[in-house]
């Protein structure tokens, strides 16, 4: 669920982002050889932003969650020693 | 420090750290500006740069710690090594991953022999031998000591590994490269990539301490387990 | 017994072992020809020209082959617990490691050199006007390889899964050897004056010392018990 609306606000700010740039292109713009240059990579640096971020969560609740097993198994090792005794 | 003790501070590191990121990421999406020449896929840095470090700092404490080990035998010290080393994996993991995606864009590549991508490489599998050292040997305690070995070697390595692949480089110039780095990155951008890396170092620390207080509860059950079969 | 002395002893064992029965010079040989031969195949030689890609076939073909000597390093002793007797002598552990690795050394600088002679008359190249320099390349290189070799053997050969585990240790830590010696070994076949490859003899060098040196220190936390 986290991660739906992490990904929902990325796509809002992605939004938010374009039409942000292309307010400010006017002045920008002029710096760069081809005018049209961001205009066609568009969505994909987005989609690269996003998939970057999603992994970070990914592998740190990953890692947490692979912990969490370990340990729950470590618990039912301990419990069943504790019967043996 | 207790067991309960460790998973508590670990507990509240993690969670800082979580929070943190949330709000590092809304920062990046919401507040810091977009840098003109790369783009939107520039804010992919304030994840891979800091992930870098934290992977850095994790291999770091893993070669140090078990030097250490080797020399002190504190149980302890190979925990936090073998700890650290798990962290650095995973970040590792996150650098390896999250900078292609950005080269994609930027390099038009997924995947050049950088000097530090090729570096982060190989120290990612040098330490995937520390683990594999570690599990294949029946005495747990001779494979502390493996992989104490593997990880001083890795370390000691680490100097002629850089050297070699920037020399490897100047002989064979890689495609345009847009250099990531330029000291005078703007005032924003700066901010929000050293609150990153504060919130990187933190969740690192909180997962570490998670990581430290398994390992404690794992070699407790194994010495019980040893009492119990003697 | 001096210490020098002492490695000499062991060096000497190695080697007269390794004369008696000749396995691993055998192996190592072999597979070095057998390379040569399948490399002729793999690569269209009417597409690329032989001399541009020997340097690295050659540093392959060493590292490969010498693995699959080097991993054995520890194969015979562990028989009848002769590692043991090795270890309870009153040769300190770094002696021990120092014999065995020059031991190893011995064998596979040879088996290199036989790998140039092999490409050399397979692939119709030329030594290049500096055959000695590139002997030198070849020692250095080697004496990296073979102590970082030699210390992994030992961790290897203690673990259950034994030389499976040598390259998954051994390889992301060749890198410089790999990059350093092909470098040179191209520019010295291709004839190139000796200035332009001063620079990687060095680092080879530092690599070789750096590698004798760390398994010299560590040895002797692989082997105790």
């Amino acid at each position: 669920m986290n991660l739906m609306k992490k990904i929902t606000v990325g796509f809002l700010s992605g939004v938010l982002l374009l039409t942000g740039y292309s307010a400010l292109g006017g002045q920008e713009m002029t710096n760069l050889p081809v005018g049209g240059a961001l205009a066609v990579q568009s969505l994909k640096p987005y989609w690269h932003v996003f998939i970057a971020y999603a992994i970070v969560l990914v592998a740190v609740l990953g890692w947490v969650i692979s912990m969490g097993r370990r340990l729950s198994a470590l618990e039912t090792r301990l419990g069943d020693s504790a019967e043996h005794q | 420090m207790s067991v309960s003790g460790l998973r508590k501070g670990g507990v509240t590191l993690t969670a800082l750290g979580l929070i943190g990121l949330v709000v590092i990421y809304w920062l990046s999406f919401f507040w810091v500006s977009t840098e003109i020449r790369q783009g939107i896929v520039q804010r992919i840095f304030y994840v891979h740069v800091p992930a870098a470090w934290t992977t850095g700092l994790a291999f770091g404490i893993a070669a140090l710690t078990s030097a250490m080990y080797l020399w002190l035998r504190d149980e302890r010290l190979d925990r936090a090594a073998v700890s650290a080393a798990e962290g650095g994996m995973v970040f590792g993991a996150i650098m390896l991953t999250t900078g292609p995606l950005w080269g994609k864009i930027a390099w038009g590549t997924y995947w050049t022999w950088e000097p530090r991508l090729t570096l982060t490489l190989l120290l990612w599998f040098i330490f995937l031998g520390y683990f594999m050292v570690r599990s294949a040997t029946d005495n747990p305690e001779k494979g502390k000591r493996f992989a104490a070995v593997v990880a001083i070697v890795g370390a000691l390595d680490i100097p002629f590994i850089h050297l070699s692949v920037i020399w490897f480089r100047s002989l064979h110039p890689a495609p345009v490269v847009i250099k990531p780095e330029g000291p005078s990155l703007p005032g924003d951008m700066l901010t929000l990539l050293l609150a990153s890396f504060a919130v990187f170092t933190v969740l690192f620390f909180g997962l570490f301490l998670l990581r430290y207080a398994l390992e404690t509860v794992r070699v407790e059950l194994d010495a019980r387990a040893r009492e119990v079969a003697a | 017994m001096s210490y020098l002395r002492q490695v000499q002893a062991i060096v000497w064992k190695d080697l007269l072992l390794e004369f008696r029965t000749k396995e691993r010079l055998v192996a190592m040989g072999a597979f070095a020809v057998l390379s040569a031969v399948l490399f002729n195949y793999a690569v269209d030689r009417t597409a690329v020209r032989p001399q541009d890609i020997a340097a690295g076939l050659i540093w392959m073909t060493i590292v490969f082959g010498g693995l699959l000597g080097v991993g054995r390093t520890f194969h015979l002793e562990a028989q009848d617990g002769a590692f043991e007797g090795i270890l309870m002598s009153p040769a300190p552990k770094d002696a021990v490691f120092l014999g065995k690795t020059l031991a190893n050394f011995i064998l596979l600088y040879v088996v290199s050199l036989l790998v140039v002679a092999v490409f050399m008359l397979f692939f119709g190249l030329e030594l290049g006007a500096s055959p000695a320099v590139l002997a030198l390349v070849l020692c250095l290189g080697v004496l990296g390889f073979v102590s970082l070799g030699t210390l992994f053997a030992a961790v290897s050969s203690g673990t259950r899964m034994g030389e499976t585990l040598l390259p998954i240790l051994v390889f992301p830590l060749l890198v410089p050897m790999v990059i350093f010696g092909t470098g040179a070994t191209g520019r010295l076949l291709a004839s190139r004056p000796v200035a332009e490859v001063v620079g990687d003899i060095r680092m080879l060098g530092a690599f070789a010392v750096m590698a004798l040196a760390a398994g010299a220190l560590l040895f002797r936390f692989v082997v105790e018990d």
